[in-house]
């Protein structure tokens, strides 16, 4: 549809205004909520993930596309409780005990919320008790720790024990990123997956939920 | 073991290494920087090495068994930005000489003053040495939990050494003359120079073991507020006198780190935002100090740019001052939209000088974390913009930007463009009221002692407002 399509495009320009009339008129003309998510705010924030991974936009364009993805679905959220939309999957997110920096990990919110899943966000200092009992009680399928700190990344390691100590290892993906953080380092601890970005850490909790 | 010459201007040195040996490492003693610390992104350590044919950046190249010949860009960056501006006694010193020194993350300045008519005898400046190390403090506290701690220590002694000296040599006296020094800076700064384990300052709750305030083997170091607010601003702040009136005032001292300063009814309230060294001239393609030839002036008028060079030399690049007026400019011009996107990249500001989306994007997150550090410390403190009557603007950047440009692109609010007042290097300044006045340490303590953190790190009302303000508008 071409109305989906421009709000698809004016949120990767960053229009937040634009966006939100245009969800507007979208919704006036009985466009189903889901389809107005999925088709047009969903589908530009994930272009601008994917321009973002191979390095042709920075921090600031996927912020301004965020906060312009943020202004149509205030519009939405209403109508998506009322059809009853689930959430492809659930994870929680936060930067680990010490280390305070939340930047990447505010970015690889907003990418997990654009592929469709819901994300706890646990903030920051987030210590490895905590991060795991929000995973089993809120039956999160991925715990996401970031960490931006060369001290701090150690704490990562803690997560993965503190989730086998309470028996919940295997229903939960442990994924980790963060300026220090390697994929020998992931191997190292045995968490699941390290990921270099935001954009590409969407794409494997999109796969983990299935989505 | 092979040899590497080094030529420098006419001068040439002969350094022997070990093969696989860092260029950047063998060259740090010659001044030569790494302004991104080493990863490779900044481009500022380009350097003409025997044997390629395009410039290579030093911090990304190993030699090998070979003998190697390297020739370094002369000029090195002496920013004119850390001056205080205050007029020089010409008068060779009569009494006591005292030495006081701003230990800045990227700029150290030194200044020496008569201590009995209270004259300033001489000023002088110089990057800090560490910068080789890294560029925010971030990189240097980390770089001294790996074993780099006595080699930052070093460096900066032996800076603020050879800024005396130099001062001294301007005075016209001996260096054994200076009977007194006040030297300020960062907590991260004071930690290195004193070559204390940093480690505290590194990972949250982030209680520093140590706030000084205290004198030590070098000098007297004036009291920080907390692990991210430091002896500068404290000395600042005391330079202000912002909290010896009645009117709500805002502080904000623009440096690598831009650190700010809110007095509201009694209470003073301090935070500091990561703004990083954008606005130094480290991270943008053509970003410079402020060196002759420099573009520090931008206007817009007619549809067209004009722009102005420091000492209206050839345009060698542009600082800080210009890159801020150069955003307001393009934006005045429709030439960039207000998400930042520039129609044209790259944008040509002179011959040879150009600004490249990736500059702008820079500047986007600078801008949007001063911003966002005002709103979120006013919401904090609950003051509304308009209750600021007085805005302090401090540090070598701050100094020299244009206010309108900073309010145009929203790195300030608006409404604070027209009640600023410049103090230039009010540490420096502040640091020399310590060193002259007898109730000065009393009132730094106070005013360290009384401070009130708003933490800034994690905070959801500052995420929102840091989003927000990406925004050129």
């Amino acid at each position: 549809m071409e109305l989906l399509e421009q709000i698809s495009q004016r949120l990767q320009a960053g229009k937040a205004k634009e966006v939100k009339s245009l969800v507007q008129q979208a919704i006036d003309a009985g466009v189903p909520a889901q389809d107005i998510l999925e088709q047009g705010l969903l589908s530009g924030m994930s272009v601008i993930g994917e321009k973002f991974k191979r390095n042709e936009v920075f921090v600031p364009e996927v912020l301004v596309a965020a906060r312009a993805m943020n202004r149509g679905a205030e519009l939405l959220k209403p109508l998506l409780m009322q059809e009853g939309v689930k959430a492809t999957g659930r994870a929680c997110i936060g930067t680990v005990q010490g280390d305070l920096h939340d930047i990447g990990k505010n970015l690889v919110k907003m990418m997990l919320e654009a592929k469709g899943l819901e994300v706890i966000d646990l903030g920051t200092d987030v210590s490895a008790e905590t991060f795991v009992k929000t995973a089993a009680e809120q039956n999160c399928q991925i715990i996401c720790c970031s960490a931006l700190l060369t001290t701090t990344m150690s704490v990562m390691g803690d997560v993965v024990r503190a989730a086998e100590a309470a028996g919940i290892r295997n229903q939960v993906k442990i994924m980790v990123g963060g300026a220090p953080v390697s994929q020998a380092f992931c191997d190292e601890i045995g968490a699941d997956a390290y990921t270099p970005d935001a954009a590409s850490a969407a794409d494997f909790a999109a796969s983990v939920c299935g989505a | 073991m092979p040899v590497l010459t080094v030529r420098l201007g006419t001068r040439r040195y002969e350094i022997p290494f070990t093969p696989g040996a860092s260029l950047g490492d063998l060259l740090h003693e010659f001044g030569h920087v790494h302004p991104c610390g080493g990863r490779g992104i900044c481009g500022k350590c380009r350097v003409l090495l025997s044997g390629h044919d395009e410039p290579v950046l030093s911090c990304r190249t190993t030699l090998g068994e070979e003998d190697a010949e390297v020739f370094l860009p002369q000029s090195l960056p002496v920013s004119q930005i850390a001056m205080t501006g205050e007029s020089l006694t010409s008068l060779p010193a009569k009494g006591d000489v005292g030495a006081a020194v701003d230990i800045g993350t990227t700029t150290i300045a030194l200044a020496l003053y008569d201590m009995e008519t209270g004259g300033c005898l001489a000023e002088t400046a110089m990057l800090n040495p560490q910068t080789a190390i890294a560029a925010d403090v971030i990189g240097r506290i980390d770089a001294a939990m790996k074993g780099k701690l006595e080699t930052q220590r070093k460096l900066v002694t032996a800076a603020v050494d050879t800024l005396l000296l130099r001062a001294c040599d301007q005075a016209g006296i001996s260096a054994g003359d200076v009977r007194q020094r006040v030297l300020t800076g960062n907590t991260t700064m004071l930690y290195l120079l004193t070559g204390r384990d940093p480690s505290s300052l590194s990972h949250a709750p982030f209680l520093a073991d140590t706030l000084f305030g205290a004198e030590h083997e070098r000098g007297y170091l004036p009291p920080c507020m907390n692990a991210f607010v430091g002896a500068d601003v404290t000395c600042a702040v005391l330079e202000s006198g912002m909290c010896d009136a009645q009117e709500t005032a805002l502080l904000c001292d623009l440096g690598t780190n831009g650190e700010l300063a809110l007095w509201k009814d009694g209470r003073l309230y301090v935070t500091s935002t990561a703004a990083g060294p954008v606005f130094e001239g480290a991270c943008i393609s053509c970003g410079v100090s402020s060196v002759p030839g420099a573009i520090d002036r931008v206007l817009a008028q007619g549809g067209r740019m004009y722009v102005h060079t420091i000492g209206e030399q050839p345009a060698v690049g542009v600082c800080g001052s210009g890159l801020l007026d150069a955003c307001a400019a393009l934006l005045e011009l429709e030439m960039m939209d207000e998400t930042g996107y520039l129609e044209d990249a790259p944008c040509m500001l002179a011959d040879g000088v150009s600004l490249t989306q990736a500059d702008i994007r820079a500047v986007q997150l600078a801008k949007a974390a001063i911003f966002a550090g005002i709103s979120t410390l006013l919401a904090k403190a609950g003051c509304s913009v308009q209750e600021v009557k007085r805005f302090y603007v401090a540090g070598g950047f701050g100094s020299h930007a244009s206010m309108a440009s900073a309010a145009a692109i929203g790195m300030i609010p608006r409404q604070l463009a027209g009640r600023a007042k410049v103090i230039g290097n009010a540490a420096l300044r502040g640091a020399a009221r310590l060193l002259l006045s007898p109730q000065g340490r009393a009132q730094a303590e106070a005013i360290a002692g009384a401070a009130v953190h708003v933490p800034l790190g994690g905070d959801a009302g500052f995420n929102n407002a840091y989003m927000e303000a990406m925004m050129f508008e």
